[in-house]
């Protein structure tokens, strides 16, 4: 770690090979129909992850947990990104956008990879919280106005849902 | 507060996943300095999810470490922006090989490998070029001395065939040699006889067709040919009388005298009345 944080090139070579995987395979799971874009958000993970490591607070979370989030968030980034949504070819009128993104949520279960893997096991009505929440970037108050589901409902039922995720990550 | 009750109520996972409100992580981490327990389960969960997202790694494309090492081997110019490098992939320079991972100096003696692989195979090709225009050359000189000679013996044959002085005695088989036959063209002017062989039977190496002409009973030896020489006009020597001409079969090199029971084809000229 403290190699890490005095920048020591090698050391993050390891980093790298221990972690690109892992961190691969959330992206694709975010970025799921474009390979070279997702391989573009991974090798710009890395550059922040270089970049930002003295701001890494190992009190706060594994470095694993850090790396994942930047991953995630890096990802959703490039989703809401102008260049990714227009290489989407059909694009959603802007009222539409959100019951888009929620049947397109439905429809994509069908060939999933990691952390889909084990929503595939949740109820349908927590699955869809859990992918707008985590995979799509959604905010709780956005996936209630977009789903008319009260706000408090929408917290209740993503809890209920990470708690059974943690059953299954076994 | 009860911890378990806390625990229980998918905090954990929220903020770890990173779906906690700000003030929810503000709260959790507050407590997890206080509560022993409550990190220790965060530490499990973080534990189960780095396990389980290892499991499902998907391996990235190689050329993605080669660009993110490359990029962090220059001084981070736009070090906050979110924005993707450019997808420019540059050699390596000495600062980046000198403690660069196996992989990267791997990449780098590929590339030296390739080079030279070209360099060779460039040189190879080049050498390979020049052989084919050296050959092409030869071929052409080749070709244009034999189109010379070609036009040449075509040129003679058509002064051959249309100079009026030159009478053509006709040679048939005799009945040694029925189907044997050959033409004489016989310039009176300038006493040159060429002979056009127009089917002779195949010899043995070790023998020769010769012309004879008759001149007054004397029997005058005209040069030798082979069947071989087919359809091509051959020059033989001259003579300025002649009542017939004959071919017989000789050794290679020709006789002084005619083999006469050999004796193929005969034919008289108009000086034999």
């Amino acid at each position: 770690m403290r190699a890490l944080k005095e920048r020591n090139e090698q050391a993050f070579g390891f980093l790298y090979d221990n972690y690109a995987g892992a961190l691969y395979s959330i992206i694709k799971q975010i970025i799921t129909d474009n390979s070279e874009l997702a391989s573009d958000v991974l090798q710009e993970v890395f550059i922040n992850i270089w970049r930002k490591i003295e701001t890494y607070d190992s009190t706060k979370g594994r470095l694993f947990t850090w790396m994942l989030n930047i991953a995630r968030n890096a990802s959703i980034d490039m989703l809401r990104s102008k260049s990714y949504q227009n290489s989407q070819k059909n694009q959603e009128l802007p009222d539409n956008v959100y019951k888009g993104v929620a049947n397109q949520t439905i429809l994509q279960n069908v060939d999933n990879i990691g952390l889909k893997k084990v929503l595939e096991k949740l109820k349908p009505e927590h699955r869809v919280l859990v992918e707008l929440a985590y995979f799509k970037g959604f905010t709780h108050e956005e996936i209630a106005e977009m789903l008319a589901i009260p706000l408090g409902t929408v917290k209740t039922r993503i809890r209920n849902a990470l708690i059974q995720l943690r059953e299954y990550l076994k | 507060m009860n911890v378990q009750e806390y625990i229980e109520s998918g905090i954990i996972e929220s903020y770890v996943m990173g779906l906690a409100s700000e003030p929810e992580r503000a709260e959790f981490e507050r407590l997890c300095v206080l509560n022993p327990a409550l990190l220790a389960a965060r530490k499990k969960f973080e534990e189960r999810l780095e396990g389980y997202a290892s499991e499902n790694a998907v391996i990235p494309p190689p050329e993605v470490k080669v660009k993110v090492l490359e990029a962090i081997g220059k001084p981070a110019s736009r070090a906050e922006t979110l924005s993707i490098p450019p997808k420019i992939v540059t050699m390596s320079n000495e600062k980046g090989t000198a403690g660069a991972p196996f992989t990267l100096r791997l990449i780098a003696a590929a590339s030296i490998i390739l080079f030279l692989a070209t360099g060779f195979l460039y040189y190879q090709t080049k050498q390979e070029n020049k052989d084919l225009v050296d050959t092409n050359d030869r071929l052409k000189t080749s070709l244009d001395t034999t189109k010379n000679v070609l036009d040449r013996i075509v040129k003679e044959q058509a002064d051959v065939v249309s100079n009026p002085n030159v009478t053509v005695v006709n040679m048939v088989g005799t009945t040694v040699a029925p189907k044997s036959s050959a033409n004489i063209y016989w310039d009176s002017a300038s006493s040159n006889v060429y002979l056009v062989v127009k089917n002779m039977p195949k010899l043995a190496n070790d023998k020769q067709y010769q012309l004879w002409a008759l001149i007054d009973k004397e029997k005058v030896d005209l040069g030798v040919f082979d069947a071989t020489d087919e359809k091509v006009i051959l020059k033989m020597k001259n003579t300025k009388k002649a009542q017939a001409f004959a071919i017989t079969i000789e050794k290679k090199g020709g006789s002084s005298s005619p083999t006469l029971d050999s004796l193929q084809s005969v034919g008289k000229t108009s000086q034999s009345q």
